[in-house]
């Protein structure tokens, strides 16, 4: 009978029974697996459309919200922004793209404001620079008034043409507050008269911003006399001498609102920034220590029992007060409610992979135990670590805004992007909404972004999704 | 039971002293001026006479034991700016009822609310109730809410507005932004407001644990066996997800603390939490002092109401070994 070795024996040769040769490049490969933790948290997050496209636009929008301020034509935060003949604030200008408030063609008449004398006295220096290159007109020509008689030599619905004391000009008709009017007034001339003092135009248009000049390059005009300048081609009457714009209009002081919001937006993120890291380190070394040190586990129980007890607005709220308001107590007062949170993951954590396996070997080799915590426990937290980051960042600014509305938060001097929104706050029911509108867009997608950037991080750093 | 009882009693009243300790050091160690109305106009004796007469001069351990032994009378001392001379606790008494009111009723409307919803997202998963939660969620915890206070409380009046002009058509009378505390139409928007984060709070918990509790065998066995989806969800899945959405109240009692600060001070409430924005922007220490201490009790109280409430429920919640888990 036949055994099982004779059946298979020709099929075995003795050549393959033979041992392997130490092969060191074979080992190698067997050993390797192309699994890495960082490169499979990274393709992960990869896949998450949403999240990567908001990373995307928020690396861009922090990368602006710093180099702003160097881009050219932008105004500085904090400047007042004077009218530079009437020195009055622009205050609550509406958002515009572009100053230029009117175009003219060619061939018009234009009163000029001799305005060089002026920029040297009153103006700042940036306009008297610019007064070089731009005259300040309008097309004003004289002002009749109130209470006197002038003959309406044409008339017209918006503008009626009139003549006094030798001036032709065009005058506002909107006669229900201003000209008196015979009863055939189409029949000209007659003779009318304004209870006000009303201007007279040269073109049937208002050439001025809220009766202040406009500004023309010197190039466009040519001029006539000391006082009259008539344009050579299409030209640009703009706000200021300037072609700088309000693209977020301005304040109630006169303030561009665009380089407010950048400016706060800083602040309000080197605040964020420093809370989270500051939230982090204490977090981290204080967890770390009631994790690990067995002696200290029942103090600081106790310690995060009393603090976990009060509302962290209160604790805010009481130490913003005590202390003066300013960049460093928001960071501190923040910090000091916002590491407790951290620092019993921290310690959850460590105390479940303490005494694993590969802990007590490493133990028992003698390893110090400095080197174990932060070579065998800490990379295990790294992900979350992040998260609690990312998502303290939007908690911090929130807390700023809060802390500017009960009054303790940043003076008005540094922009903030609490200050803004608690000046725009009583603006929302008016036409000036947009004061609260842009910051509360910005805030919102900073915040939105981190997150939803931070919790699909920590989705991605989840081992359990790597595969 | 009773043993932990005690125990959890008497780490609260631990609490609870050493937060008046710290609470009172720190308000000592403020400039006098929030002591006096105007202290511009006192000469440097009157001054002097009214800090001894008031005990400020005297040493911190001294001026710690009189405050403790007043407090034990229920005496939490005078106003100095906010309304000179009146006692703490009669400004308070009068304030304290409404926020209570507001605060229970703002509870109440995010459970009823918040529960549903996160019902419905567990249900629909991935369905048109599981994305706008979600969204409603994110919303909620990435802005700020001092942010979207201002906006509903500007929108939200147009609003509440319109519908009423709906309702009761031309002789609808119209609401201001403000609060008026005898008309019920200006309670809707601030305690709608100050339940929104517990209401995205609750659903969220509450879809995490339905879905934890959807995936499990007895679910599977109850499909199985013909049971129809609607009677699973309620009676079964519904009833184990709930248990442990218990140990949320307490947190969200602090969050709705929180939320009655800046909501009562936006609408004009006349109760505590507008109170502590006002004595703050006078500057008036007694007054910060007393009310931040209340808010902080009614924080221990609630922790300690919510870990005996959730410690009577659940019987699976070992009491021994809960401390400085949660």
């Amino acid at each position: 009978m036949k055994t099982i070795k004779d059946h298979i024996s020709h099929k075995l040769e003795d050549a393959q029974f033979e041992f392997a040769v130490y092969d060191s490049a074979a080992a190698e490969k067997a050993g390797y697996s192309n699994y890495s933790y960082w490169g499979s948290t990274f393709r992960c997050f990869l896949k998450n459309k949403v999240a990567l496209s908001l990373l995307i636009l928020l690396a861009l929008l922090l990368i602006f919200t710093y180099i702003q301020p160097y881009l050219p034509g932008q105004y500085e935060a904090n400047r007042v922004i004077d009218h530079p003949i009437s020195s009055i604030q622009l205050m609550n200008e509406p958002p515009r793209l572009s100053n230029v408030m009117e175009r003219v063609p060619g061939d018009t008449v234009l009163t000029v404001t001799p305005w060089d004398e002026l920029a040297l006295a009153t103006v700042s220096k940036a306009w008297a620079e610019a007064s070089k290159e731009w005259i300040a007109v309008s097309n004003v020509l004289s002002s009749i008034p109130s209470r006197k008689y002038f003959t309406v030599t044409e008339y017209g619905d918006d503008y009626c043409k009139i003549e006094y004391n030798g001036i032709v000009g065009y005058v506002k008709n909107d006669f229900t507050t201003k000209l008196k009017l015979p009863e055939d007034f189409r029949n000209t001339p007659y003779e009318a008269r304004s209870n006000f003092s009303i201007k007279i135009y040269s073109t049937p248009s208002e050439l001025t911003h809220k009766g202040n000049e406009l500004f023309v390059l010197r190039s466009s005009v040519s001029m006539l006399d000391d006082k009259t300048a008539v344009t050579v081609k299409e030209a640009e009457l703009r706000m200021l001498p300037d072609t700088r714009t309000f693209l977020f209009g301005t304040n109630n002081a006169g303030q561009d609102l665009w380089a407010m919001v950048w400016s706060g937006t800083r602040t309000s993120l080197t605040i964020g920034i420093a809370v989270a890291f500051c939230q982090a380190i204490i977090g981290i070394l204080i967890g770390v220590l009631w994790g690990y040190v067995k002696c200290l586990d029942r103090l600081l129980t106790e310690v995060y029992n009393v603090i976990d007890n009060i509302p962290t607005t209160i604790v805010l709220i009481l130490i913003s007060y005590i202390l003066r308001p300013g960049i460093s107590t928001l960071i501190f007062a923040m910090s000091i409610t916002g590491w407790v949170g951290m620092a019993r993951f921290v310690r959850n954590q460590i105390v479940i992979i303490r005494d694993r396996d590969y802990n007590l070997a490493s133990r028992c080799l003698g390893t110090n135990t400095f080197r174990i915590i932060s070579r065998n426990l800490l990379p295990y937290l790294v992900s979350v670590i992040t998260l609690r980051m990312a998502l303290s960042i939007p908690g911090a600014i929130g807390s700023e805004v809060f802390i500017t509305y009960i009054g303790l938060g940043l003076p008005v001097s540094i922009p903030s992007l609490g200050n803004l929104i608690n000046v725009g706050r009583k603006l929302l029911a008016t036409s000036a909404s947009y004061q609260l509108v842009f910051p509360t867009i910005v805030l919102s997608i900073i915040t939105i972004s981190f997150y939803i950037i931070g919790n699909s991080f920590a989705d991605a750093a989840d081992p359990k999704n790597h595969l | 039971m009773a043993k932990y009882l005690i125990k959890r009693i008497g780490q609260s009243l631990l609490t609870l002293f050493i937060i008046l300790t710290v609470v009172f050091i720190m308000v000592r160690q403020m400039p006098i001026d929030g002591y006096f109305e105007n202290i511009d106009k006192l000469d440097e004796a009157v001054i002097k006479a009214t800090l001894d007469n008031m005990g400020l001069n005297d040493p911190i351990l001294v001026q710690l034991k009189d405050f403790f032994l007043d407090l034990l009378q229920g005496d939490l001392g005078t106003s100095a700016r906010y309304s000179q001379g009146v006692p703490i606790t009669k400004i308070v008494a009068e304030k304290a009822p409404i926020s209570i009111i507001l605060g229970v009723l703002s509870m109440a409307v995010s459970l009823i609310l918040g529960i549903p919803l996160g019902a419905a997202m567990a249900r629909s998963k991935n369905k048109f109730w599981d994305k706008f939660g979600t969204l409603f969620i994110v919303l909620i915890n990435a802005v700020p809410a001092a942010v979207y206070y201002i906006y509903i409380q500007s929108y939200g009046t147009s609003l509440v507005n319109m519908i009423m002009h709906l309702i009761q058509g031309e002789e609808a009378a119209k609401i201001g932004m403000l609060f008026d505390q005898t008309r019920w139409v200006t309670w809707i928007l601030p305690v709608f407001s100050m339940s929104l984060g517990n209401i995205a709070y609750y659903a969220m918990w509450l879809r995490r644990y339905m879905v934890d509790e959807m995936n499990k065998d007895y679910v599977r066995l109850a499909r199985a066996k013909g049971v129809d989806s609607k009677k699973i969800t309620m009676r079964h899945v519904f009833r184990n997800a709930f248990v442990p959405m218990i140990q949320y109240i307490p947190t969200s009692l602090l969050y709705t603390v929180g939320g009655s600060i800046y909501i009562e001070s936006l609408y004009s409430i006349p109760g505590m939490g507008g109170l502590l924005v006002e004595v703050i922007q006078r500057q008036d220490n007694p007054m910060v002092q007393a009310i931040v201490m209340i808010y902080s009790c009614i924080g221990i109280v609630g922790m300690l109401l919510g870990d005996i409430l959730m410690a009577v429920i659940d019987p699976r919640i070992s009491l021994t070994r809960k401390e400085g888990a949660r």
